[in-house]
C-alpha cells in the first residue's frame, strides 16, 4: 500500500470523527439536562434556601434558557476552544480539565503498559507451555475477570494502607514535583486498573497464538528445522499480534471508564474523579468537556489502531 | 448535661439577660471559652505550638463565600477562615466572638459593640461598615444567598460608629442570635473584596493558602488572629477521600490525624482497632423523616397517615440500622430548644399493626393499600436499610410500598417541588434553630405547599413560637408543635442520630466536637506527638 493511500485513509477517518463528536456532544448535553435536579438544587441540599434565590442562581448560570439556545452558545464557544466556566470553581473548564487530563492520561498509559505486558506474557506462556501453566493462568484470569477492578483496588488499599503504611498509598505526587515519587504513587492504582484489562489481552493472545500455531506455514517452518526462538518471534508473535492490537486498542475505553472508580478510591486528582464530582454536583460545563475529551481520545485511538493494524498485517489494505 | 439543656440554657442566658437589663451595655465575659470548656482544661498540659493537623474530608467545598454557599461540604473551610459576631461554645451556648457584647434597648433592637484591632486576612481592619456590607450582600437578591430567608426579619442594619452596629428587626425573634452565632450563616466578610468564593478573606484563625480540588486544601495560622496565643497549629491540611474504605484506611494508617464517618457502625469498628483512637460522643442532630405527599389521595386522609405511623416500629429501626447509636425521633432533634428526647410519649408512636389495619379499614381500605414508590437517597446506605425495614413493618399492616433508591440531585428536586408519588425520605441535618425545621410545615412555605400542608392552627403555633423569647416557654411551645405534627402524622420521623461521627488520634489535643459538626475548635487544637 502506498503512503498516499494511507494518508488519505487517515484523513478520511479523522474527518469521520467530527460528526461522531458532534453527536456525542448533543447526547452528553441532553442526557445531563434530561436528568431531574440541577446545580443550584444539588448545591443547596436540604438547606431552606428560597425558591427565588435558586432561580437567581439558575439565571446567573444561564441554565434557565431554552435547551437549544444553551447548546448553541456552548457549541459556538467549544468550536473556538472555549469550553465555558465551571459552576463549582467558577474557573474556565479547560484550565481545570487540562491538569486532570494529563494525570488520567499518565495513569491510563501506565495501566495500558502493565495490561499489555502482563496480558501478552501470560497469554503467550499459557499457549506455549500448556499443562499446569495454562491451567494456572486461565484460572487466575477467570478469577480476575470475575472480580471488578474497584474490588481489587479496595483490597490493595486495605492491604498496603494497614500492613505496609510506609508505601504511602495516598501520597499522589505531581510529575513536575518529583518524577520518581509520581511513578511510584501511580504504580498500585495502574496495577489495579490494568489487571482486569490484562485478562482480555491474555485470553486473546492465547487464542491467537494457538490459532497461528496450527497454521500450515508454522508447520512448514517447524518441518524445515527452524529454531523454536525464530519461529516464535518471526512467525507466531507477529501474526498473533494483529487481533491483540485491536483488542488492546478497544480496551482503552474500558481503562478510561475504570479510571473513574480507581481515581476515587486512590484519591488521584484525575479526569475520572473530576467526572464523578461533576455529575454529582451537576456541573454541566465540566461534564460536557470531559465527555468530549474522552470521546475524542477513544476515537483517535481507534484510528491509531486501524493504522497499526495495516502496518502489522500485510493482508490489510485500505485501498 | 444533655445537649438539649445545654443549648437551651445558652439561649436562655443570652436572651433573658438582654430583656432584663434592656438599656445597660452588657459585656458578656470574654475568656469564657476556657471557663466554659471543662474538657479543654481537663486535658491538662500546656498546649504545644506548631505542627500540622491533617483532616480527612469526604467532600470538596462548593464555594468559600459564606454569603453565597449553601453546601455543607464548604462549612469545614468557612469555619476556620471566617468568624461572626457571635459563636457557639463547646456546650452549644452562644458567646460573643467578633462582638465584645451587645445591648438590647427593646425587643426588636440589638446593638453590637465590635472588638477593636481585628484585622481581615488582607490586613484591613474590621469595622461596623463591614458588618453592614455583609448583611446588605445577604439581602441583595443578586447574591442569591441561602441566608436571606433566615435573616428576612432584619429591617435595617445601621452603623452607629466604627465599632458599633445596630440591627432593627421587624418582630421579636428568638432565632436571630442562633443564626448570627452559626458559621457560615453569621460570618462577617470584608467589604469591597470580590471573588471570596475562590479567594476567601476572613477574620478566622486560619488563612487560605492553597486548594487543589480532590487533593488538598491547605490553611496556615493567622498571625493576627485576635485571641491571644491562638491558633496553636502552624497549618491545617484537608485531604479528600470520596471512598469510605479509603477514608478509614487513611485514618488507621495515620495518613490523616482526624476525620468523621457517616455510619455509626463504621465509626465504632474503627475506634475498636486502636485504644489511641478517640471517638466523639454522638450528639443527635439529624433526623430521618418519611415525607408524605398529602396533596392527593390516599395520604390526604389523616387515618392513612396515622396507620403508617402506628405500623412502624421506630425502636426496631433504630436498633437494626444504627445499632442503637441514636434515639427515636420526632420533628426536632434533641440537641435543639424543645428537642424530643426519644423517650417521651408521642401520639401514634406505639407500634400497633392491628390498630393500623383498623384505621385503614375505616378509611376505606379494608384489604390493605398499595402506596407505590417510596423514594430514598441511594447514596446513603443507612436510609436505604431503614426504608427496607419500614417496608416489612408496613407490610404486616397491609401497606405495600416499593422502595426506589435515587440519586441525590433529582431526589432533592422532587422533594422541593413535591413531585413524588407518595413517600420520600431525605434526612434533615443540624440547623441552628428549631424554627428552621418546623417552618417547612407552614402552609405558606414552599416546602409546606409542596407537601400539601394546610393547618391554620399549626401555622399559628409555629409563627407564635418564633417570638417567644423566654427559653422555657419556647421549649414548651416546640414540644406542643411536635405533638401536633405527630398527632396529625404530617411527617413520620423515625430516628435521630449524629450527622457525623468524629474520630481522631489521641495525640490531637484540645479539640472539641460540636453538635453542629462545625470544626471551629481547631483553633484550640494542638499536636502532641
Amino acid at each position: 500500500m502506498g503512503a498516499g493511500t494511507m494518508g488519505r485513509m487517515v484523513l478520511l477517518r479523522l474527518a469521520l470523527t467530527i460528526p461522531i463528536l458532534l453527536g456525542v456532544s448533543v447526547v452528553a448535553f441532553m442526557l445531563m439536562r434530561a436528568l431531574p435536579g440541577d446545580f443550584a438544587q444539588a448545591a443547596a441540599g436540604t438547606t431552606s434556601i428560597s425558591a427565588e434565590a435558586l432561580d437567581t442562581i439558575r439565571r446567573q448560570l444561564g441554565i434557565d434558557r431554552p435547551l437549544w439556545e444553551q447548546y448553541l452558545a456552548w457549541l459556538s464557544g467549544a468550536l473556538v476552544g472555549d469550553l465555558g466556566r465551571s459552576f463549582v470553581t467558577k474557573r474556565p473548564v479547560a484550565a481545570d480539565l487540562l491538569p486532570r487530563f494529563l494525570v488520567t492520561a499518565q495513569l491510563t498509559a501506565m495501566a495500558g503498559v502493565i495490561a499489555f505486558v502482563l496480558g501478552s506474557a501470560t497469554g503467550l506462556a499459557s499457549a506455549r507451555l500448556r499443562g499446569s501453566a495454562d491451567w494456572l493462568v486461565r484460572g487466575l484470569n477467570s478469577l480476575l475477570l470475575a472480580v471488578p477492578n474497584f474490588v481489587v483496588a479496595t483490597l490493595i488499599v486495605l492491604l498496603f494502607g494497614l500492613y505496609f503504611p510506609s508505601v504511602g498509598i495516598f501520597n499522589y505526587t505531581p510529575f513536575m514535583q518529583d518524577p520518581l515519587a509520581n511513578l511510584t504513587s501511580l504504580l498500585l492504582p495502574a496495577l489495579s486498573l490494568g489487571l482486569t484489562v490484562s485478562v482480555t489481552i491474555s485470553e486473546n493472545t492465547r487464542a491467537a497464538v494457538l490459532e497461528v500455531s496450527s497454521q500450515d506455514y508454522v508447520m512448514v517452518a517447524r518441518a524445515k528445522g527452524l529454531p523454536r526462538r525464530a519461529i516464535l518471534l518471526h512467525y507466531l508473535v507477529r501474526n498473533a499480534l494483529t487481533p491483540v492490537i485491536t483488542v488492546a486498542g478497544l480496551q482503552l475505553a474500558a481503562l478510561l471508564g475504570g479510571s473513574i472508580l480507581i481515581e476515587t478510591i486512590f484519591t488521584i486528582p484525575g479526569m475520572g474523579q473530576y467526572l464523578f464530582d461533576s455529575v454529582t454536583t451537576r456541573d454541566y460545563p465540566a461534564i460536557q468537556a470531559i465527555v468530549l475529551v474522552a470521546a475524542t481520545v477513544v476515537l483517535l485511538m481507534n484510528v491509531a489502531v486501524d493504522i497499526a493494524y495495516a502496518r502489522v498485517d500485510a493482508r490489510v489494505s485500505y485501498e | 448535661m444533655r445537649d438539649g439543656e445545654g443549648m437551651l440554657e445558652g439561649l436562655g442566658e443570652a436572651l433573658s439577660r438582654g430583656i432584663e437589663r434592656r438599656t445597660a451595655l452588657r459585656l458578656l465575659v470574654m475568656g469564657g471559652t476556657l471557663a466554659a470548656s471543662p474538657r479543654l482544661l481537663a486535658q491538662g498540659a500546656a498546649p504545644k505550638r506548631g505542627g500540622r493537623l491533617t483532616i480527612g474530608a469526604d467532600a470538596d467545598p462548593i464555594g468559600l463565600d459564606p454569603v453565597t454557599t449553601a453546601a455543607f461540604s464548604s462549612y469545614d473551610f468557612t469555619s476556620l477562615l471566617y468568624t461572626g459576631l457571635l459563636r457557639w461554645n463547646a456546650e452549644m451556648k452562644i458567646e460573643p466572638d467578633l462582638a465584645v457584647g451587645f445591648e438590647q434597648p427593646n425587643e426588636t433592637t440589638y446593638v453590637f459593640k465590635l472588638r477593636s484591632g481585628v484585622k481581615f486576612h488582607n490586613g484591613k481592619a474590621l469595622d461596623a461598615e463591614d458588618v453592614k456590607a455583609t448583611f446588605d450582600r445577604i439581602k441583595d437578591p443578586a447574591s442569591a444567598s441561602p441566608n436571606a430567608t433566615l435573616f428576612s426579619n432584619i429591617k435595617s442594619v445601621t452603623v452607629v460608629d466604627p465599632l458599633t452596629v445596630r440591627f432593627e428587626l421587624s418582630a421579636p425573634s428568638a432565632t436571630f442570635l442562633s443564626f448570627l452565632a452559626t458559621n457560615p450563616i453569621g460570618c462577617i466578610t470584608p467589604r469591597g473584596v470580590g471573588d471570596l468564593a475562590t479567594k476567601p478573606v476572613g477574620t478566622g484563625p486560619f488563612v487560605f493558602e492553597s486548594y487543589e480540588p480532590n487533593q488538598q486544601f491547605l490553611l496556615k495560622a493567622n498571625p493576627n488572629y485576635y485571641e491571644s496565643g491562638q491558633p496553636y497549629l502552624e497549618s491545617v491540611a484537608f485531604r479528600f477521600f470520596k471512598d469510605q474504605a479509603s477514608l478509614t484506611t487513611a485514618l488507621r494508617s495515620k495518613a490523616i490525624d482526624m476525620t468523621w464517618f457517616k455510619d455509626p457502625r463504621v465509626s465504632a469498628q474503627i475506634v475498636r482497632t486502636s485504644p489511641d483512637l478517640v471517638s466523639a460522643p454522638g450528639k443527635t442532630t439529624r433526623t430521618f423523616p418519611v415525607w408524605m405527599n398529602m396533596k392527593d389521595k390516599p395520604l390526604n386522609d389523616v387515618r392513612v397517615r396515622r396507620a403508617l405511623s402506628l405500623a412502624a416500629n421506630r425502636q426496631a429501626c433504630l436498633q437494626t440500622v444504627l445499632g442503637g447509636s441514636g434515639k427515636v425521633a420526632a420533628m426536632i432533634p434533641e440537641s435543639h430548644v424543645g428537642g424530643y428526647d426519644g423517650v417521651g410519649d408521642m401520639p401514634y408512636y406505639k407500634t400497633d399493626p392491628a390498630g393500623a389495619k383498623a384505621l385503614l379499614a375505616e378509611a376505606g381500605y379494608p384489604n390493605g393499600i398499595d402506596l407505590g414508590e417510596y423514594i430514598v437517597v441511594a447514596a446513603n446506605p443507612l436510609d436505604v436499610s431503614c426504608a427496607q425495614i419500614l417496608q416489612q413493618q408496613w407490610a404486616e399492616a397491609g401497606i405495600k410500598v416499593a422502595i426506589k433508591p435515587m440519586e441525590t440531585a433529582p431526589l432533592l428536586a422532587m422533594w422541593v417541588k413535591g413531585e413524588y408519588p407518595t413517600l420520600l425520605s431525605v434526612a434533615l441535618s443540624w440547623s441552628p434553630d428549631p424554627d428552621a425545621i418546623v417552618s417547612r410545615l407552614l402552609s405558606s412555605n414552599a416546602y409546606g405547599k409542596s407537601m400539601g400542608m394546610n393547618d391554620a392552627e399549626l401555622d399559628a403555633m409555629i409563627v407564635g413560637a418564633r417570638a417567644i423569647l423566654d427559653p422555657a416557654k419556647r421549649a414548651a411551645a416546640y414540644q406542643q408543635i411536635q405533638r401536633r405534627i405527630c398527632d396529625q402524622a404530617y411527617v413520620l420521623d423515625i430516628y435521630q442520630y449524629p450527622l457525623r461521627w468524629e474520630a481522631w488520634w489521641s495525640y490531637v489535643k484540645g479539640y472539641v466536637p460540636l453538635a453542629s459538626n462545625i470544626r471551629s475548635f481547631v483553633r484550640t487544637t494542638w499536636i502532641d506527638k
